[in-house]
């Protein structure tokens, strides 16, 4: 049973209306902006720059999506985003099942954990990315080409998120199934490993790709921590500002078609884990 | 069998928070030592944040852009929840289109928005278009500026409040509603005294978590409009690192944000238990 449709009776016409006005500028709201962007990666851009702007495409080409894999730069930025991505939600994901098994099981833990998650979660990207990049750069891992330092702080800021989209997972587990194993001789390590970890497997994955879309979307850190090894969204922020609107569009439709995948495809189930989730 | 799970669950709780601490909040405390050094102990730094006025613009607007994005984000994150949980709740994708926004990068998103929003962008080509004088969005040091920050802020992050009030309107018992109708009232009067005291708790946590966002707003503002024409602490303290160079200047502006986040929490997480220890309060 649904709240706030319980009185659309012979008063809910006004409503009603309403409604289908609010609907309707909602997908005007999402849809509008993605088209011009798609627009803008697949016409010439002196289309783009005609003023008065055109609003239907007249000349569809796919040359901005050419040019994108065509600089190095590029390239590297791409490759660079994966890798960051891939590791630190690894990482990320394999931190959040420890904390998440053990939170679900013990009180201490509990109290340790979230106090910890929500600290974190508190601190201004601005005053963690300041000192970390005189810090890295004193132990060698400030804008590598690795990116390692990137990689390593991003796995931190993705700890959280992956622990609060474990957490329920692991509390879901029966105890009774862990103690069966216990009184078969198995360690507490390898309960863990090889009976609770398979059970939780779907939210791993939920997890992880939660964690990679972090790291894919995170622009403050990279900005500051990878000056000249840029990952993605800081070299389309310098692409944008600088004025090359064709191969800038193209990338961030690249850009956005991962994510949009994964909230399509994953839909309600990410809901819990998003609202949770974030950072800034 | 049951120590060994105990001092497993130890080591698993302990070196997650471990790498936490030393990733993120030794920087932190780093910063905070440097921001008080200036070849030896001192607050020069912060008497020279206190001197620059540009300092006081960014606290300034640092603390009304929050203000405004999150009356903003609250009414049209209210407004979508009831439009999805409603009974007749309208093709499937108005329900994608409600989430998509969020699904969308930041980076995109603000990306999206500069195109729109430039001096010959798409907005301006469509108020021509309707016979209207076109505007400077993102004209620096105006508020129209800052309402542009808000507006494009909201696009991207009101699918998440809409989901948290959607979540807390769920948990309704829809008895409440049957007899509020028996009782006579009307839709308004419903809202008024039904809904929104029941969902106060949902709202409250929704303002704290998206405050805290809000207060820590960056990338919106150095992408939209550059560091300086609508500053916040973030960009300023962004400014002063990179064009500046001047690091404990930087870092120092950066603890007054950590400080206003840091307060902002906890008075939230004080009104949280007020509340919740005295369920008879009135909304």
């Amino acid at each position: 049973m649904k709240p706030g449709a319980r009185h659309s009776g012979e008063r809910g016409g006004g409503f009603a209306m309403l409604g289908a006005a609010l609907g309707g500028f909602v997908i005007a709201a999402a849809v509008i902006p993605l088209y011009l962007l798609a627009k803008q990666a697949l016409t010439p851009e002196l289309e783009t720059f005609a003023w008065p702007p055109v609003w239907l495409p007249r000349d569809i080409t796919l040359r901005n999506f050419a040019q994108v894999f065509m600089v190095r730069e590029l390239r590297g930025a791409i490759v660079r985003s994966l890798s960051v991505g891939v590791i630190s939600a690894a990482s990320a994901t394999a931190m959040g099942a420890m904390l998440a098994s053990a939170m679900a099981r013990a009180s201490a833990a509990r109290r340790v954990g979230f106090a910890t998650l929500s600290g974190v979660r508190l601190l201004p990207m601005i005053a963690v990315a300041i000192p970390a990049a005189v810090m890295l750069a004193a132990i060698g891992l400030y804008d590598t080409s690795d990116a390692l330092g990137l990689t390593i702080i991003h796995c931190a800021i993705a700890i959280p998120t992956a622990a609060l989209t474990l957490y329920a997972a692991f509390a879901a587990v029966p105890a009774e199934v862990e103690e069966a194993a216990w009184l078969d001789g198995a360690s507490a390590l390898r309960v863990f490993l090889t009976i609770d970890l398979p059970i939780v497997r779907g939210a791993l994955a939920t997890a992880f790709i939660l964690c990679f879309i972090l790291s894919w979307d995170e622009f403050g850190f990279a900005l500051l921590l990878q000056q000249t090894n840029r990952t993605l969204p800081p070299l389309l922020y310098y692409y944008t500002v600088f004025g090359n609107v064709g191969p800038a569009s193209a990338l961030a439709i690249l850009m956005t078609v991962p994510a949009l995948c994964v909230v399509i495809a994953l839909g309600p189930t990410l809901r819990g884990a998003l609202i949770s989730g974030g950072s800034r | 069998m049951n120590r060994q799970a105990r001092r497993l669950r130890a080591v698993f709780v302990a070196a997650p928070a471990l790498f936490m601490l030393t990733t993120l909040v030794v920087p932190a405390l780093g910063g905070l030592a440097a921001s008080f050094d200036r070849g030896g102990p001192s607050f020069g730094n912060y008497a020279a944040l206190a001197r620059d006025p540009m300092f006081w613009r960014a606290t300034l607007d640092n603390l009304l852009l929050p203000i405004a994005s999150l009356a903003l984000e609250l009414a049209a994150g209210l407004a979508m929840a009831l439009m999805i949980t409603a009974r007749a709740k309208g093709p499937a994708i108005v329900q994608v289109a409600a989430i998509l926004p969020f699904a969308i990068p930041e980076i995109v998103v603000l990306t999206i928005a500069r195109y729109l929003l430039m001096p010959r962008g798409y907005l301006n080509g469509a108020l021509i278009e309707f016979g209207m004088p076109p505007a400077q969005w993102l004209a620096p040091h105006g508020s129209l500026a800052m309402l542009s920050v808000v507006v494009v802020d909201a696009w991207h992050v009101t699918p998440i409040v809409m989901l948290m009030l959607a979540a807390g309107l769920q948990t309704i018992p829809p008895e409440l509603y049957e007899a509020a109708r028996l009782d006579g009232a009307d839709r308004l009067a419903t809202f008024w005294y039904v809904t929104l005291p029941l969902l106060a708790p949902a709202i409250v946590g929704a303002a704290i978590l998206r405050g805290i966002d809000a207060l820590r707003i960056f990338s919106t503002v150095l992408v939209l409009t550059g560091p300086e024409a609508v500053p916040v602490l973030s960009t300023y303290a962004y400014g002063q690192w990179t064009d500046a160079q001047a690091p404990r200047v930087a870092m120092a502006a950066a603890m007054v944000l950590a400080l206003i986040v840091t307060l902002f929490a906890l008075g939230g997480a004080l009104a949280v238990r007020r509340w919740s220890s005295d369920p008879g309060a009135p909304a």
